[in-house]
């Protein structure tokens, strides 16, 4: 296959906005059904990248490529769905307040750890070696490779997503979303509901934060800030956060827009590139966020439209 | 745990429950069997607040609360309703962003029949309800909300119903149906019915017994038949 046509930068392009949807579709499970505004979504994703790294680099395994890799990702998502499972036991009973500040405690207390046990992770100075599990060749063929995996990662997790939303469990974060009282009456524990939701949603986010760290080859704590959460979060209420495809077209107009769009085909001057680009990133999705907030706060797809989806179902 | 085939027996023993430390109900000693128990009382009086507390949603200041001799004081509300308590709050009885069918069948998540059989049974009490499956439950009028929260709770087949205001805010016609639906789940199905009411007219015509509650107090708990004007003017403090 000839992919001559494709830059290493639009490569990485699509990456991040893979990358950033699958975060986004992740996020719609707590968010758009179950109405729990996770705001850690950057902890989760830099304890997955980090243990993936620390594991793969600094580790004596006494096997070789690629059960080394298989067996660190496989860890570092486990690990990511174990930090899933301590957060959501902490909030599980906090209002939205609560759940907002601790969330976004969590994954500040990431990127501190991150910064000072440079032990692990080589603090502010970062950590490279890591690499991809596989060598066809050139280094765009092998970026390629590694974008065509993560676009087939996120395309499990819409699957997952779709499945979800026509299930009983579904139904079941729906009705927490709505009335988490009500659920209780009914017989159906919400804390179990809450806690597997974030176990699942965290395992996900530290595996696609795994496969970003391959994919940058050098781990930076720059990465792990707020943007990462700021960029699912901006896409997925842009698109909107009840429809199952809001994550996925909200992404594709800011991300997508922003990161290859704007970066490439727009003839910014060359110093912008270093410090002024990041910083306009984060206030054009802070601008974005606002102005659907105010103008249209169901996002472009708009509310849930069970109605037909039930409508298809039954046959009506 | 309790025997499924025992009569329903709900023992109510010096309740006091509130919200954020304040007290609301003062000590309730009642008990509920095979029958439709009516809770009466002005606003404020703790209707809303004594059924909530049965449901296990707002915790004991003190007393206890036997369910088929079972102490469920403190057990979370899932495990009380999944001993056979159905609740139907007042306001917000049914999740707006799920259909009418998904509302139904998120009531259906416990029991041990047939859910199409309790699915065909609520239709058969609210045949309304068919023709509007599809419909989001945020959609739907007062009176066809009510018919979803109740036929949800009916869903989870309950051994007592703890209705809280199943016609407020509803028209006439409404409210009759209610009042003939209420008899017919309890002669029908033989599920006990704890219903707080204002409406104390229709609610004596259907009620075994009744218990009048005045700030948080039992001012009479008798025989519905034998309640009298007067005894009910008190009570309301009118």
């Amino acid at each position: 296959m000839n992919i001559d046509w494709l830059d290493a930068f639009l490569i990485s392009g699509l990456f991040q906005v893979a990358m950033v949807t699958g975060l986004a579709l992740l996020l719609h499970l707590q968010l758009g059904l179950a109405r729990i505004a996770n705001f850690g979504v950057v902890g989760f994703w830099g304890i997955g990248m980090y243990v993936f790294g620390v594991l793969y680099v600094k580790v004596d395994w006494p096997f070789g490529d690629p059960w080394q890799f298989l067996a660190s990702a496989a860890i570092a998502t486990f690990v990511a769905g174990v930090a899933g499972l301590l957060i959501g036991w902490l909030i599980s009973d906090l209002n939205t307040d609560g759940v907002l500040v601790g969330t976004l405690g969590f994954a500040t207390a990431v990127q501190i750890l991150a910064t000072t046990e440079d032990d692990f992770t080589g603090g502010a100075l970062g950590m490279g070696g890591l690499d991809f599990p596989f060598d066809i060749g050139r280094v765009k063929d092998n970026e390629f490779l590694w974008l065509v995996i993560m676009v087939a990662v996120v395309a499990a997790i819409l699957l997952y997503v779709w499945r979800v939303h026509r299930s009983p469990y579904g139904r079941l974060l729906i009705a927490v979303g709505g009335n988490e009282p009500l659920v209780r009456s009914l017989g159906k524990s919400t804390f179990r509901a809450k806690l597997w939701l974030f176990v699942v949603g965290s395992a996900g986010m530290g595996l696609l934060g795994a496969m970003n760290g391959v994919m940058v080859h050098y781990l930076d704590v720059g990465n792990v800030g707020v943007g990462v959460t700021l960029a699912a979060m901006v896409g997925l209420v842009l698109g909107g956060t009840a429809r199952v495809w809001g994550g996925v077209v909200g992404v594709i107009l800011t991300v997508g827009l922003f990161d290859i769009v704007v970066q490439s085909y727009l003839p910014l001057p060359e110093e912008w590139y270093s410090q002024a680009i990041p910083v306009l990133r984060e206030a054009a999705f802070g601008l974005t966020l606002m102005l659907v907030l105010l103008f249209r706060p169901l996002g472009l797809l708009g509310d849930m439209r069970r109605d037909k989806l039930m409508g298809r179902i039954h046959g009506r | 745990m309790s025997d499924p085939a025992a009569p329903v027996s709900l023992q109510v023993e010096g309740l006091r429950s509130g919200y954020h430390g304040v007290t609301v109900l003062k000590g309730l000693d009642f008990a509920v069997g095979d029958e439709i128990f009516a809770v009466l009382g002005a606003n404020g009086a703790g209707k809303s607040t004594l059924l909530a507390t049965l449901a296990r949603l707002i915790p004991l200041m003190a007393g206890a609360i036997r369910f088929q001799g079972e102490d469920v004081s403190r057990l979370p509300p899932y495990e009380t309703a999944g001993r056979g308590v159905g609740y139907v709050p007042q306001e917000k009885g049914t999740f707006p962003d799920l259909t009418v069918l998904e509302n139904l069948r998120i009531g259906g998540m416990i029991g041990r029949r047939s859910r199409d059989d309790r699915m065909a049974e609520v239709f058969e009490l609210f045949p309304d309800l068919r023709a509007l499956q599809a419909q989001p439950a945020g959609t739907l009028s007062g009176g066809e909300s009510r018919m979803v929260a109740c036929g949800r709770a009916l869903m989870q087949d309950p051994k007592v119903l703890l209705l809280d205001e199943p016609t407020a805010g509803l028209s006439p016609l409404y409210v009759d149906m209610f009042f003939e639906k209420i008899r017919e789940i309890h002669e029908t199905r033989g599920v006990a019915i704890v219903l707080a009411e204002q409406n104390a007219t229709k609610t004596l015509q259907v009620a075994d017994r009744v218990m009048v509650l005045s700030l948080g107090e039992a001012f009479a708990v008798m025989d519905a038949a034998e309640l009298t004007t007067q005894q009910l003017k008190e009570g309301y403090r009118i």
